[in-house]
């Protein structure tokens, strides 16, 4: 039983305060003329859900570069650390392609934000039972699509300890050492820093994430189509098990790299 | 088909009115035959509370035979009860056991406020269609027959959405209480056909436009609206509506 408490009315004020905030973004930009009505459209349900599906499409596309190249690492130290060099080897092209990923990371995550403030502001009091109508699912409250937000969150904290772990080399549980072994000047060797990050007790952190990757894609990447119109009686069957698949290859892609280095990890490679 | 009657503890939502906090009432009806109808049910417990000079049960209900759309009430958790493409006038207690304690409450939706016991507010349904939700025709003779051709694959898809009859079981069992399905259906039925083609691009935008300011959810395409849908309308047209809306927003003059 709901009551109309202090706590419950300032609880309500500071969701419509927070759904304010995050609509700013969208307001501001609405005001330059000529991109104007583009972005006013943009700032709707629809619209939001919409961009939220093109930049879930892209980072998707960045899992896939990633991973294979990640594969490489089954080829041994040789090749892995000549595709780290090269891409090294880019310069400020790679910086601003990290620019570019990090900005896509913050826009889906953004948009998920704003969309949730205005799903919880419509629907302010809750029901006190609740059961689906659909057939019974691998998860509760609605399979996959109900654990979009909290899947999301888990990845998005899996995001910052895989940037600490590879591209700072920071993580304090880590001795980095042995992947600078030739010298200050050439830089650290990426195939034993892999290995370091990977057989290290914090590597739990990269099976969490990857789940939730998993559980994320698997609604994510059909829900993304059907967001941008894909649709059709003929195809939806296909794209149901496609999108299962994409979601599972990609994950489990990673999570082999996990498994590969805690299986070998007596061995010096 | 068993004709042994039914003693029923209901759960029942009571609201004095919209500034009201609001509490779950329980009532024991006893003899319900299992060939009532819900609403039939809720009918002999509001004779049962008149009797005892008690202030019967308020719920929206109209033609009792699953097209107009008025009948609501989540049953169980369920919208329209546990039964796919039914209405609560549709529904029979035969779905109930003898000695049940069934839990009936209001859709809840900020933009469907209560008005009181079970019975929510849903004008805004009616503004949204009153911002696009229709086709501009001059008045005069009807047209001939079959002037403009129209294929009979496309007229299904047309009645499908039409179909519809606006009752909001889509926006109760959406856990973002979105009305996605309801505006898809009624922008669907009119896009697909050369009719209503005049005016997608000011209807979708329009339609779109009202739904977000009446308070609606986003679409998490959970597909739990299809489920709960008396008409058994597909999210084929949230898909729809999707496009109808990209296009809309990127070619409007």
């Amino acid at each position: 039983m709901k009551c109309p408490t202090y706590s419950s009315w300032f609880r309500e004020r500071r969701l419509d305060a927070v759904c304010q905030i995050l609509r700013l973004p969208a307001v501001m930009l609405s005001q330059i003329p000529g991109i104007g009505p583009v972005v006013k459209a943009a700032s709707t349900t629809v619209g939001q859900k919409i961009l939220m599906a093109i930049t879930g499409l892209l980072l998707c596309g960045f899992l896939v570069t990633h991973l294979a190249g990640n594969l490489l690492l089954y080829a041994g130290a040789k090749q892995f650390n000549h595709y780290a060099e090269s891409l090294h080897s880019w310069g400020i092209l790679l910086n601003v392609a990290e620019v570019g990923l990090f900005t896509l990371f913050m826009a889906h995550i953004g948009l998920a934000c704003s969309t949730h403030a205005m799903n919880r502001q419509a629907r302010r009091s809750q029901y006190t039972q609740k059961e689906s109508k659909q057939e019974p699912m691998a998860l509760p409250s609605g399979g996959a699509s109900g654990w979009m937000f909290v899947t999301g969150v888990i990845i998005a904290f899996f995001l910052v300890v895989h940037i600490t772990d590879m591209r700072l080399k920071k993580n304090p549980f880590i001795d980095y050492s042995p992947a600078y072994q030739n010298g200050p000047e050439a830089g650290p060797d990426e195939f034993v820093a892999v290995r370091l990050v990977l057989t290290n007790w914090t590597a739990i952190a990269y099976v969490i994430g990857l789940l939730a990757l998993g559980i994320h894609l698997s609604h994510g990447f059909r829900s993304a189509l059907q967001t941008l119109g894909v649709n059709h009686p003929r195809w939806n069957r296909l794209l149901e098990i496609i999108s299962l698949l994409f979601a599972w290859t990609i994950t489990l892609g990673f999570l082999s790299l996990v498994t590969w280095a805690a299986m070998t990890s007596g061995t010096s490679n | 088909m068993s004709d042994e009657h039914l003693n029923l503890t209901l759960r029942i939502w009571r609201q004095d009115g919209p500034e009201d906090r609001g509490a779950f009432r329980n009532y024991q009806l006893d003899n319900v035959s299992p060939h009532m109808s819900f609403l039939e049910m809720l009918d002999v417990l509001n004779e049962q509370l008149i009797a005892s000079s008690e202030e019967p049960v308020e719920f929206d209900h109209d033609c009792r035979e699953g097209i107009c759309g008025m009948c609501s009430l989540m049953i169980n958790g369920q919208a329209h009860g546990p039964d796919r493409a039914t209405t609560t006038c549709q529904l029979h207690m035969r779905r109930f056991n003898n000695g049940d304690t069934i839990s009936i409450e209001p859709w809840r939706a900020t933009a469907f406020p209560v008005v009181r016991d079970l019975v929510v507010d849903r004008s805004a349904f009616d503004r949204v269609i009153g911002s696009g939700g229709y086709v501009s025709v001059n008045t005069g003779n009807a047209p001939d027959g079959n002037a403009i051709p129209i294929p009979g694959t496309t007229q299904e898809v047309a009645m499908d959405a039409a179909a519809c009859i606006g009752c909001g079981a889509c926006v109760a069992a959406c856990k973002n209480a979105s009305a996605m399905l309801f505006v898809s259906a009624k922008v669907s039925q009119m896009a697909v056909l050369p009719q209503g083609r005049t005016e997608r691009t000011e209807r979708v935008l329009g339609m779109v436009a009202q739904m977000d300011k009446e308070g609606f959810g986003s679409c998490t395409n959970t597909s739990e609206c299809e489920a709960a849908c008396p008409a058994e309308i597909s999210v084929e047209h949230i898909a729809r509506l999707n496009r109808e809306y990209a296009r809309a927003a990127l070619t409007a003059r």
